[in-house]
């Protein structure tokens, strides 16, 4: 490319004005998360902490919430996500490894089915599912979060690993196949290995979603220590100054961080991954 | 079809478009109470007729009644009610004052008959171009409105309906007839600017069109000399028709610019507040029906609108002056600061027109997709017995976790919307009222409710399908279902700008440089976008938020920062500081697509352009941004989903802007909202539907966008 002296500083300049833009609005959240001295809504504008220390961190780490300790809500978190995903991608692989082998009457539809209810937005479940847990009475309950988590990923789930059952060629299994194997054993020990790593992006896709989830989980749960840690930042936004906002800071701070490595590590697979791909083969 | 039919067919739908219109504006014309305004043109028609009766004409050189408009409607409207017996002038009050509770019932009458002629003949002048055109005018709300009242805006848009129609046809006859239409449409032209001066409008795309003509024919010379005298025309006719310019035409200018600015300031503009967009906004809908229950009897603006979306590109390789005729209406109703809804006239007869060529273009799309869909099919091998009962035990057990989680709740929720079920029938309806009256409805046991007769609301009732008319209805209206599109579109122009642009800079940056700037850059894609909207609302908040506390610390003295203190008052701000918010989540996606794309780019394509002298512009539009397609467009497309249902960012806005518009809210966050607030769970639930079956386009749009990237092989 030419790479004279100007456009190089006119490059330069620009991607700095858009760091700027990216960091501007990070700096505000990492400014309230280490300053000690704040006891409710900032009052004054400051660009460094007034006062720098690492106590609120260290009080989210302790009892974030009302008086329910962090490991409470974090093994809530952990629970109810790991729960979600496994269940969205446990259950779902056999569907997504149907749609990828074999064709069958109602395939078509079966996969726009799939791709609508994949792009749908988190409300279209809560809405039916609320009276639905209600109904078995589980609405309050870990295991009606996590069907509602479960509901959210698994279409997504299901189109990805069948994108991932897809790709793995079709020789290897019927070699497989014609050395003896079942159908079954064709497909744990070969095609299954081989697909692992894409089922885990989506699984990690699906794990982050219910992780960092806080708003919808408020329809459901309504005691304070059986709600995840991303939830506890809701609640702060919902009581205003009553809590130090730098507690607000650390905490969505501590519950963007895990997301942040994930996405930094696996920027292009995530990339190709939420593409979709196309809905024809 | 041979052309005899052809033409049949052509007449038959100019004559049903114009029966179609004089019907449906009698009717309105009939029905509709008297709104603001009519008491001024009314009175300023009767100012004239006197002029006229007492043949006092050096009284045109002074009157004219509401000086922010010209004479010429005025006049006409005098001349309707001439033969009427004189009646004392009706009162002259306060522009901003409510509408008159009465006014003389012959004269309105007349006056009203009179906008009537002028909007069938519109109505008649397009169909002669396009006649489904003319039939989508005649059925239009709007226009049925201010066409059957007494506005100026229906002998206006009469006269630059003329106007066009003048130009559109000498355009396609050469010679002597061809210029006598142009010279037709300067006066025309001129009598449209001494209507409304908003109807000049169509003089500009004229402009347009003829020097882009011009310039493909290289005789811009030519141009210059013939739309001088052309123009020079219009402005005479318009002087000729305005005798208050004769006399002192300084005078006269600082007294219609001393009222165009009291009206456009005036205490009613500022308190509907409307955003920059509220004119698209009218487009997009009918006329509410709380302002006239049973005036209009069709109510499909909305279609007319979505059909002229997607009849733009193709009106513009075809007529292309109508295309440009409507982009410029619509230009300046963006611009122009008072948003009332009887300016939309301006632009809604070009619009009908590029509907017309919508609804063809949606036609055709069907009848292919329709044949393409039978060659398939006969082409398709067909599933075996043998392969389908392999698929069976993989099938099986996924599906039914997938039905249990996925589909149960979506069909539940469809049953759901069916209904009345709230905050205070749950009770009724947790104890098996959804099953007994959707069941009882569908099987016809349970009749629907009369209209308009009080329901017990303890207990959940079946309403079927109606609810969905209501709420679409609703949605329309309030301009939710607008927004989500508005919202949709410029968000993700906006990111595809910023996306594209930050990976070319990337690109032409050296290595070690590059990986840093990415990983900076991809960090708002990483953040979960809760607390993305978070980080946000941190800055914007109102009182505690780091620009409120900067603006509060250091005054006005931050330049372009402080124009935003209270922005949750005014809707464009409202809009811009979403519009950056949501630009700063959804950007880095954008970009991270056009990198991927940079990076597969054949070096040799590049000093073959170069060796051919291509500029930089032409460079990226005819090298880099074809080769991008296939992998930006799919990222566009996500993007666009994501808007579309954006939820979290307005979660956490609309508490601050609620007062100011709460129609600025994609639907998901609507229906979360009537939800948690209001426990309406039926109206949830119907939102819902209604959103998913617009996401379905999406679905269709991607596995189009989806095909065509298959033919692109990466070097």
């Amino acid at each position: 490319m030419p790479k004279n002296r100007t456009s190089q500083i006119l490059t330069h300049a620009g991607l700095i004005l858009i760091g700027m833009y990216v960091m501007f609005p990070i700096w505000g959240i990492l400014r309230l998360a280490f300053d000690g001295s704040l006891r409710g809504a900032p009052t004054e504008f400051r660009f460094l902490p007034k006062q720098f220390s690492l106590e609120p961190l260290l009080q989210v780490l302790d009892k974030p919430y009302q008086s329910v300790d962090f490991l409470t809500l974090f093994r809530n978190s952990l629970f109810v996500s790991t729960m979600a995903t496994v269940a969205a991608v446990v259950l779902g692989t056999s569907m997504a490894y149907a749609f990828a082998r074999f064709r069958f009457p109602g395939r078509q539809t079966g996969l726009f089915v799939l791709l609508l209810t994949a792009i749908l937005p988190p409300i279209a479940f809560a809405t039916p599912l609320y009276i639905l847990l209600t109904l078995l009475k589980i609405r309050t309950t870990h295991l009606g979060l996590i069907i509602v988590y479960a509901a959210f990923a698994m279409p997504f789930c299901i189109w990805n690993m069948r994108a991932a059952f897809q790709s793995i060629p079709k020789e290897l299994e019927e070699a497989a196949y014609l050395d003896g194997a079942s159908q079954f054993r064709t497909f744990l020990q070969v095609s299954l290995p081989l697909a692992l790593p894409s089922i885990a992006v989506a699984g990690i896709i699906a794990f982050l979603t219910a992780y960092s989830e806080f708003t919808i989980g408020w329809l459901f749960l309504d005691q304070s220590n059986r709600i995840t840690l991303a939830m506890a930042i809701y609640s702060i936004v919902q009581t205003g100054s009553a809590q130090p906002y730098s507690q607000l800071g650390s905490l969505a701070l501590i519950v963007s961080i895990p997301a942040i490595a994930i996405f930094v590590l696996f920027q292009n697979t995530l990339l190709e991954r939420m593409l979709f791909g196309s809905i024809n083969d | 079809m041979n052309k005899l039919t052809n033409a049949t067919l052509r007449y038959l739908l100019i004559v049903l478009a114009v029966l179609v219109a004089f019907g449906l504006r009698s009717h309105a014309a009939n029905s509709l109470s008297i709104d603001f305004d009519e008491d001024d043109y009314l009175r300023a028609g009767q100012e004239f007729a006197h002029l006229i009766r007492t043949s006092n004409w050096r009284g045109f050189l002074e009157t004219n009644y509401r000086p922010e408009h010209p004479q010429l409607a005025k006049i006409m409207f005098g001349l309707s009610i001439l033969k009427l017996p004189e009646e004392p002038l009706i009162a002259d009050v306060a522009i901003t004052d409510p509408p008159a509770r009465l006014l003389p019932p012959k004269l309105l009458n007349a006056a009203r008959s009179m906008s009537v002629l002028w909007g069938t003949l519109t109505t008649f002048l397009l169909a002669l171009m396009n006649p489904l055109g003319g039939l989508l005018l005649a059925l239009h709300s709007f226009t049925i409105k201010y066409t059957s009242q007494v506005m100026l805006d229906g002998f206006a848009s009469l006269m630059s309906t003329a106007t066009a129609l003048t130009y559109y046809f000498s355009k396609r006859n050469s010679g002597r007839t061809g210029s006598v239409l142009l010279i037709a449409s300067a006066v025309f032209l001129g009598m449209s600017a001494s209507s409304k001066y908003l109807h000049s409008a169509v003089g500009f795309a004229i402009l347009i069109d003829w020097f882009l003509t011009a310039k493909e024919n290289n005789e811009v010379k030519k141009f210059l000399r013939n739309a001088f005298a052309w123009g020079l025309l219009a402005i005479l006719v318009f002087f000729l028709c305005n005798p208050f310019y004769w006399s002192s035409p300084g005078e006269s200018i600082r007294v219609t610019l001393e009222a165009v600015t009291a009206t456009t300031t005036n205490p009613n503009v500022e308190s509907a507040n409307f955003p920059a967009w509220q004119q698209l906004k009218w487009l997009s809908t009918s006329v509410p029906l709380n302002w006239s229950r049973d005036a209009f009897p069709i109510r499909l603006d909305g279609l007319i609108f979505a059909f002229a979306i997607f009849g733009i590109t193709g009106t513009w390789r075809k007529n292309r002056f109508i295309a440009i005729w409507l982009l410029v209406d619509v230009f300046l109703l963006f611009i122009w600061r008072t948003k009332w809804p009887q300016y939309i006239l301006v632009a809604t007869a070009p619009l009908s027109f590029v509907a017309a060529e919508g609804i063809r273009t949606t036609a055709a799309n069907i009848a292919e997709w329709w044949r393409s869909r039978q060659k398939r099919r006969e082409e398709a091998v067909k599933p075996s017995g043998k392969e389908t009962a392999r698929a069976l035990p993989w099938l099986i057990p996924g599906s039914i976790f997938f039905i249990a989680l996925t589909l149960l709740p979506i069909v539940f929720q469809f049953a759901m919307s069916m209904t009345t079920l709230s905050g205070s029938s749950l009770r009724d309806g947790l104890q098996g009222g959804i099953a007994r009256e959707v069941i009882g409805g569908i099987t016809g046991q349970i009749a629907l409710p009369e209209r308009n007769t009080p329901l017990d609301q303890f207990k959940v009732h079946y309403v079927g399908l109606l609810s969905y008319f209501d709420t679409l209805g609703y949605l329309s209206e309030s301009g939710l279902t607008f927004f989500s599109y508005f919202w949709t579109i410029t968000s993700v122009a906006l990111q595809a700008l910023l996306g594209v642009g930050a990976g070319l800079l990337l690109w032409r940056s050296r290595d070690r440089v590059r990986k840093f700037w990415q990983t900076i850059f991809i960090l708002p894609w990483a953040i979960p976008e809760a607390v993305g909207a978070l980080l946000w609302l941190n800055i914007f908040a109102p009182f505690n938020g780091w620009l409120a506390l900067a603006i509060k610390q250091y005054g006005g003295e931050i330049p372009v920062l402080a124009s935003l203190a209270g922005w949750e008052r005014n809707p464009n701000l409202i809009f811009i500081v979403m519009l950056v918010s949501a630009l700063w989540y959804g950007f880095p996606f954008i970009m991270l697509a056009t990198s991927a794309g940079l990076k597969m780019l054949p070096k040799d394509v590049y000093d073959a352009a170069a060796i051919d002298g291509a500029d930089g512009w032409q460079t990226f539009r005819y090298v880099t941004w074809p080769l991008l397609q296939p992998l930006v467009l799919p990222a566009l497309l996500v993007r666009a989903i994501f808007a579309f249902n954006q939820f979290y960012l307005f979660q956490m806005f609309i508490p601050y802007y609620f007062q100011t518009a709460d129609n600025m809210i994609t639907l998901s966050s609507i229906s979360y909202y009537v939800l948690y607030q209001g426990s309406e769970f039926a109206f949830s639930a119907t939102i819902n539907i209604i959103a998913m079956i617009l996401l379905s386009v999406f679905v269709i749009l991607m596995n189009r966008w989806g095909k065509a990237s298959e033919g692109v092989t990466y070097a």
